[in-house]
């Protein structure tokens, strides 16, 4: 849906997220649900329509209007029955106003009812297992339409539950962990219409697998994940389900999985959101996910299950005695074996243990419910999940989140948009929890995600940024607070997270014109630029103008930030050095630079080169440094128009770049110098060029890790290592290197394989040796106290974080390598 | 989801109505009626083709029409923002016709098709330079089509809008030559009032 803007989100098949601005449709829609609810008891479709003539008048429409209106005659076109199911189906649950029971039983009705209909009983059949992995918060919803068709047509249940179990077995023999702990937790909201232990069984038989692969290595992630499924589940069957067996057969099970889930796991120090100083211990450092889950499942069955964040939709209020009776007698069935493949395999993604972490947790009063609550991560199971899942969809994501609260227990959030500040004034025993913290958290928790979340992190922005045009008075001061704490922590923050925030934040306020309190950081812009958070102020207003234009940022920050957009970051083109007279060589840099213009052969432009060599060597300076820097330079003037420009101008002079890049690592960082020198205003022009550099090999990327980390080419005495842009550079290029190499891995080419290994090998090795000895204190110009200023400690904190970055991407290299890489 | 199986929730990664209706006038009518849908610079689909087994030309697209930009937007910005989906292979600006000036739309290429999708999914809809953009699959671009195709030399749509879009030259500019014309004739009758005016003192 490119052209979303014109067009409503969600509408026709959407179903969710659809609905909301135009009134027309509304009315259409509301008047649409009120003809399929014939079907249902005077009481409830009275009550029905009562509330959408409330609800015109609420919108200020005179009912003359509607009583004249020809329109609704027209409209009152009645779709197909399975049409009108699926369609109720999917809007489960979506709508406040509406209430649980009445949606379930209405749609089960017409289920039970029209249980010849072979297309709405295939529609149905179909439905049920997609929306289960589509639209996870509901999974409780439809099972409770499943319970009560269950209690009208036991017979209906049979083809649905061999359609589930068999796609579980699917899923599970395809690595696909997410879905089937998807199906798992629709089953065991179907457990009170389980025969026999129901669902338990299969926890076990998973429970032993874990258990296999645990033993089998303490590196082993399949294991982790199939724990953490079993412990997402069992909350589910006892909310469906409370009965002192399935309290018994949980605390069985639970016994069990502590082993697994409280022992921390090997790979959690690699995934660590913090990157705390020696000595002080990481805010999260007891928060894996599984070990918080074990504790707060223990917690909830020492009270008696409350579990009291979970919907139960399957639950009839008492003047519904009589469905309730139903559903408490509705006959019982056995569930298909679901059998688990002979050997698990870890599915297209990676798996990596995972950590609990929030950006409101740490507050004086609760917004977020406590990691020690399960609320804390069933809650967030199934944000993520839902965040994940529709990818496809960032409005209808965002909506999801708007709306969480209505697929939770009542009371389990206070009301949408609460002020912060209200949350103190709360009696003691209601929830002060802000559905809009709990879904900005789950946003954040991907985005910090290590090593990385599912989706490209300008996914979870485009979330972020949906949500908040939805919902801006509730979402926008969460996520005031979200950028608060993220910026005083940052100084603990693992370093790459800290360079994903920024890139957020900057793209979030691209979207929201630029605007922001930077007044509550005026104290630290005298900071050092070397501190962090100053750090990270420079490269936010570096990134902010990159996405829009000095002069523009600069309308929007406060006096004292002025001086740090400089009247050079407000040219669009950078003055050429070789147009002043004084700069050495400046004849020949206009002459080169006439030269490219023109565009003339090489042929015409090798006698000034040969000049400038000549000059050079009189002066006793390096030749083809000096001939490379004009050349290189001039190459940025020419081209200095727009990307295009250069590119062309590199597309054409690329043989003699090639050349001199190839002729001493001398002149391979010079052309590296004078790009970013031309362009030191504007470092994301220069990071593109560089890029596009990389990928004619004029220059290399140890060239580039050399330039930044050891030659001090970056700024001097360490400073290099507190820019934002210079992390950017570094952190592309490495990318870029494992990025290939993975490609030519997987694409099964053999040849070359082992020299790209090696290379990138010696990359990591480059980096490590540069970066250790900046983290230890030892590199020559950090020792040397005359030209230092007092700031050892800062480089090597940076040297420290940056180690701990390239380390890590060093390390998941090697294990993908490890896992795809075919013996040789 | 697996395909053919329609998902509960729509795609933002399909191409848009405008593509399909698009190619389905063009089939119709042979001669086409450029730019009628507020677009330029678009597809000029090789009309011999048309009557060979439809094979999904955005199949593997790895292009994107990026819409809705403003005049003054540049190359780095547009690089800035559509590199967090990928990194960009080609970027072509699309200008006006005779004064070789940004005209507010541009054609995006990623190395990977996905990274295409991407784009669709994350940014198309999104804010650059605090103008809400479109994205549209493309088939890939081909030399002419970087010029606007309306009558003055940009996009149709910015020929008879008639609201003020101050990053797309204000008015529409049929519109504004219209009103360029009009206040010429003001202006001269203008000059007869003062001369009026003269005669009278």
């Amino acid at each position: 849906m490119a052209d979303y803007d014109r067009r409503q989100p969600g509408g026709g098949g959407g179903g969710s997220g659809g609905g909301g601005y135009n009134s027309r449709k509304r009315r259409y829609r509301a008047s649409g649900s009120s003809s399929s609810f014939t079907s249902l008891p005077v009481l409830s479709s009275g009550a029905v329509r009562r509330r959408i003539v409330g609800s015109r008048v609420a919108d200020g429409l005179s009912l003359d209007d509607d009583e004249y209106d020809r329109r609704p005659q027209r409209r009152r076109y009645d779709a197909p029955l399975p049409v009108r199911i699926r369609k109720q189906l999917l809007g489960l649950a979506e709508s406040p106003l509406r209430r649980w029971h009445e949606e379930v039983q209405s749609i089960a009705q017409v289920i039970a009812e029209s249980h010849e209909d072979q297309e709405l009983q295939t529609s149905f059949l179909d439905l049920v297992p997609q929306m289960v992995l589509e639209q996870p918060l509901k999974i409780p919803f439809v099972a409770a339409v499943v319970l009560v068709v269950n209690s009208l047509k036991p017979a209906l249940l049979d083809p649905l539950l061999a359609r589930i179990t068999s796609v579980t077995e699917e899923r599970a023999r395809e690595g696909e962990w997410r879905d089937v702990k998807l199906y798992l937790k629709f089953l065991a909201c179907l457990q009170s219409c389980l025969e026999g232990d129901g669902l338990f069984p299969v926890l076990d038989e998973l429970f032993s697998r874990a258990v296999d692969l645990q033993t089998a290595s303490s590196d082993d992630t399949i294991g982790t994940e199939l724990v953490k499924i079993i412990l997402l589940t069992i909350p589910y069957i006892l909310a469906a389900a409370p009965s002192t067996e399935s309290e018994q057969k949980a605390a069985e099970l639970m016994d069990k999985t502590d082993i697994i889930a409280s022992e921390p796991h090997a790979l959690q120090i690699l995934i660590d959101p913090y990157h705390t100083e020696k000595g002080t211990e990481s805010p999260v450092a007891n928060s894996s996910l599984i070990g918080l889950l074990q504790k707060q499942l223990q917690n909830e069955a020492s009270n008696g299950w409350p579990l009291s964040c979970l919907p139960r939709p399957w639950r009839m209020p008492l003047e519904e005695i009589e469905q309730q009776e139903k559903l408490d007698n509705a006959q019982k069935h056995a569930l298909p074996t679901i059998s688990l493949p002979e050997k698990v395999t870890t599915g297209p993604r990676p798996l990596f243990p995972e950590i609990y972490y929030s950006v409101y947790i740490h507050q004086d009063v609760e917004s977020v419910p406590p990691a020690s609550n399960v609320a804390s991560s069933v809650i967030r199971d199934a944000l993520l999940d839902t965040i994940n899942v529709l990818h496809f969809n960032r409005n209808v994501t965002a909506r999801f989140l708007i709306d969480a609260d209505c697929y939770f227990a009542p009371g389990t959030f206070i009301k949408r948009a609460t002020p912060f500040d209200r949350l103190r004034d709360m009696d003691g025993d209601r929830s002060s929890w802000k559905p809009e913290d709990v879904a900005v958290d789950a946003v954040f928790s991907q985005l910090f995600q290590l090593p990385t979340p599912e989706h490209k992190l300008v996914y979870y922005h485009s979330v972020l940024t949906e949500a908040c045009k939805i919902a801006p008075a509730a979402i926008a001061p969460s996520l005031g607070r979200a950028i608060r704490y993220c910026y005083q922590n940052t100084y603990r923050l693992d370093l790459e997270l800290s360079y994903r925030f920024l890139d957020w934040f900057t793209h979030h306020l691209s979207n929201f014109g630029f605007m922001w309190k930077w007044t509550e950081w005026v104290e630290d812009v005298n900071l050092p630029d070397m501190h962090p958070c100053k750090s990270l102020i420079l490269g936010a207003l570096d990134k902010e103008i990159r996405l829009s234009f000095a002069q523009r940022i600069k309308g929007t920050l406060p006096e004292p930030y002025q001086a740090l957009i400089g009247p050079e970051k407000e040219q669009d083109t950078p003055e050429f050095k070789f147009n002043n007279e004084h700069t050495p060589f400046s004849a020949e840099g206009k002459e080169l630079a006439a030269l490219l213009k023109r565009k003339v052969p090489d042929e015409e432009i090798q006698p000034v080169i040969d000049r400038i060599h000549s000059a050079a060597l009189d002066q006793s300076i390096d030749p083809l440094v000096t001939s490379t820097d004009v050349f290189m330079t001039a190459v940025c003037w020419v081209g200095s128009k727009s990307l295009s420009h250069v590119l062309a101008c590199i597309e054409r002079t690329k043989d003699r770049l090639l050349d001199a890049g190839a002729a001493s690592e001398a002149a391979r960082a010079q052309i590296i110098t004078a790009v970013i020198n031309y362009w030191s205003a504007h470092p994301g022009v220069a990071i593109s060029i560089i890029e596009k550099l990389l990928n004619y090999s004029i220059v290399t990327p140890g060239a580039v890790i050399d330039w930044a980390l050891v030659g001090d080419c970056a700024g001097p005495y360490g400073q290099a290592l507190s820019k934002a842009w210079v992390f950017e550079l570094v952190f592309h290029t490495v990318v870029k290197v494992t990025g290939r190499l993975r490609q030519v891995v997987k694409g099964g080419v053999t040849e070359g394989v082992q020299e790209e290994i090696t290379a990138m090998r010696e990359l990591f090795k480059t980096m490590d040796d540069a970066l250790v000895s900046w983290a230890q204190g030892t590199k020559d110009q950090l020792m040397d106290p005359v030209v230092s200023d007092g700031g050892e400690d800062l480089v090597k904190r940076w040297g420290e974080r940056w180690l701990r970055v390239f380390r890590r991407r060093s390390a998941i290299e090697e294990a993908f390598l490890n896992e795809n890489q075919t013996p040789t | 989801m697996r395909p053919g199986v329609r998902s509960t929730v729509d795609r933002l990664d399909a191409p848009s109505a405008y593509y399909h209706s698009r190619n389905n006038k063009r089939r119709r009518n042979d001669l086409g009626r450029d730019g009628k849908d507020g677009r330029d610079g678009d597809i000029d689909m090789a009309d011999a083709k048309v009557d060979e087994p439809p094979e999904d030309p955005l199949k593997n697209a790895t292009t994107l029409y990026v819409g809705n930009l403003s005049f003054y937007t540049t190359e780095e910005q547009v690089y800035e923002l559509f590199s967090k989906c990928g990194e960009i292979k080609r970027l072509v600006m699309g200008l006006d016709r005779f004064q070789k000036t940004p005209c507010g739309f541009c054609f995006v290429e990623y190395y990977t098709h996905q990274d295409a999708l991407d784009c669709m999914k994350y940014i198309g809809g999104t804010k650059l330079d605090e103008r809400v953009i479109r994205t549209d699959l493309d088939p890939g671009f081909e030399e002419g089509r970087q010029y606007g195709r309306g009558k003055s030399g940009g996009q149709v749509r910015d020929e008879y809008r008639d609201d003020f879009d101050e990053g797309r030259g204000g008015l529409g500019r049929a519109i504004q030559s219209e009103r360029m014309r009009e206040s010429e004739r003001n202006r001269e009758r203008d000059n007869h009032h003062e001369d009026d005016y003269g005669r009278l003192r």
